[in-house]
């Protein structure tokens, strides 16, 4: 008799890093809404607010990219710490999109939401007490 | 080795590692990174190796940011130079990347032969041109006359025609070839390191 192997399914934990990815460029714009922030600084918010924990090193790369494109600018600044900081701020096109992400998650999220809701529903029925 | 020559020897290889980019970028991202470690190892509890585990090797480092203004100028670029070393560096990440790079290869390979053949047309005439036969239809330089032979049933049709018809082409190549990458380069994926839950948190607890 012929055992037939299931499909390969991608892990939860792949789908969920892929995921966090996409999310990522929209995370460090909005972790700056509010002011100008430091490289250390974006990390900690960014753990803190919505749980997006990068490797450290990461997120130099990814400033310098989005300066490049001119979406944050960066300045650096003398701090009281004796060394100076390298400080990153939204620009006008950085806030716009910015926005617009935020929009498209919110209305993506929302549409998923009535979605997935049953399928939410549905397990704290099966969960046994 | 104490924690200042570790420091140093991480900077200078990142330093060495960051090529492409003007003096003035390189020093910045070094004295980002420089501060980068001197606050993180400023906590008493926070050692020198780990903050420099936390950024992972300096040439990993550089190349991400390599990657990430190689792409940046190819999306913008009409240079097929610059746009070609963007998808080498992607083909180096996997399939996808691989394939954009054939179809760059593919593309500017076949412009830049049909400029060359308007190049020649005018140095050999002759052996220069659209050849059609029973079983032949293709655009060619070719080595010796025998194919220009009344007798042969293969023979050349453009004429003089052959040097616009070829720079147009040709042109057209490059400039959609140009246009498809620039397109491809906006689905670049970039390879973001994250930290893995547990170590996440342990990390950022020192932060």
């Amino acid at each position: 008799m012929t055992q037939v192997n299931p499909p390969e399914i991608e892990s939860p934990d792949k789908w969920e890093a892929q995921m966090r990815k996409g999310c990522l460029e929209m995370a460090v714009l909005a972790s700056l809404w509010h002011g100008r922030l430091y490289g250390l600084e974006i990390l900690r918010v960014l753990e803190r607010d919505s749980s997006l924990v990068l490797a450290e090193g990461t997120i130099y790369p990814i400033l310098n990219r989005l300066r490049a494109e001119g979406l944050v600018q960066s300045q650096w600044v003398e701090a009281e710490a004796g060394h100076p900081r390298k400080y990153y701020e939204l620009t006008q096109s950085g806030r716009d999109r910015a926005t617009r992400m935020a929009e498209t998650w919110t209305q993506f999220s929302a549409a998923l939401g009535s979605l997935i809701e049953p399928v939410l529903k549905d397990r704290k029925v099966e969960q046994p007490l | 080795m104490t924690p200042e020559i570790q420091v140093n020897d991480y900077l200078a290889r990142l330093r060495a590692s960051l090529t492409g980019m003007t003096v003035a970028e390189r020093e910045d991202i070094v004295e980002e990174i420089h501060m980068h470690i001197r606050e993180r190892s400023s906590d008493s509890r926070t050692s020198v190796e780990t903050v420099l585990a936390g950024l992972g090797p300096a040439d990993d480092l550089a190349q991400q940011y390599r990657t990430g203004l190689l792409v940046q100028q190819a999306r913008t670029s009409l240079s097929p130079v610059v746009i070609l070393r963007a998808a080498l560096r992607w083909a180096a990440t996997g399939v996808e990347g691989f394939i954009v790079f054939v179809i760059a290869l593919i593309g500017y390979m076949m412009g830049v032969s049909f400029l060359l053949l308007a190049l020649i047309k005018p140095f050999f005439p002759r052996n220069t041109g659209l050849w059609v036969g029973p079983d032949q239809f293709n655009f060619s330089f070719r080595l010796g006359a025998t194919m220009t032979n009344p007798a042969s049933p293969v023979h050349e049709v453009l004429g003089w025609w052959l040097i616009p018809v070829c720079l147009v082409v040709g042109s057209l190549s490059l400039a959609l070839t140009t246009k498809l990458l620039q397109f491809l380069m906006g689905r670049f994926h970039w390879k973001v390191p994250f930290a893995s839950t547990a170590q996440a948190r342990s990390a950022m607890m020192a932060l």
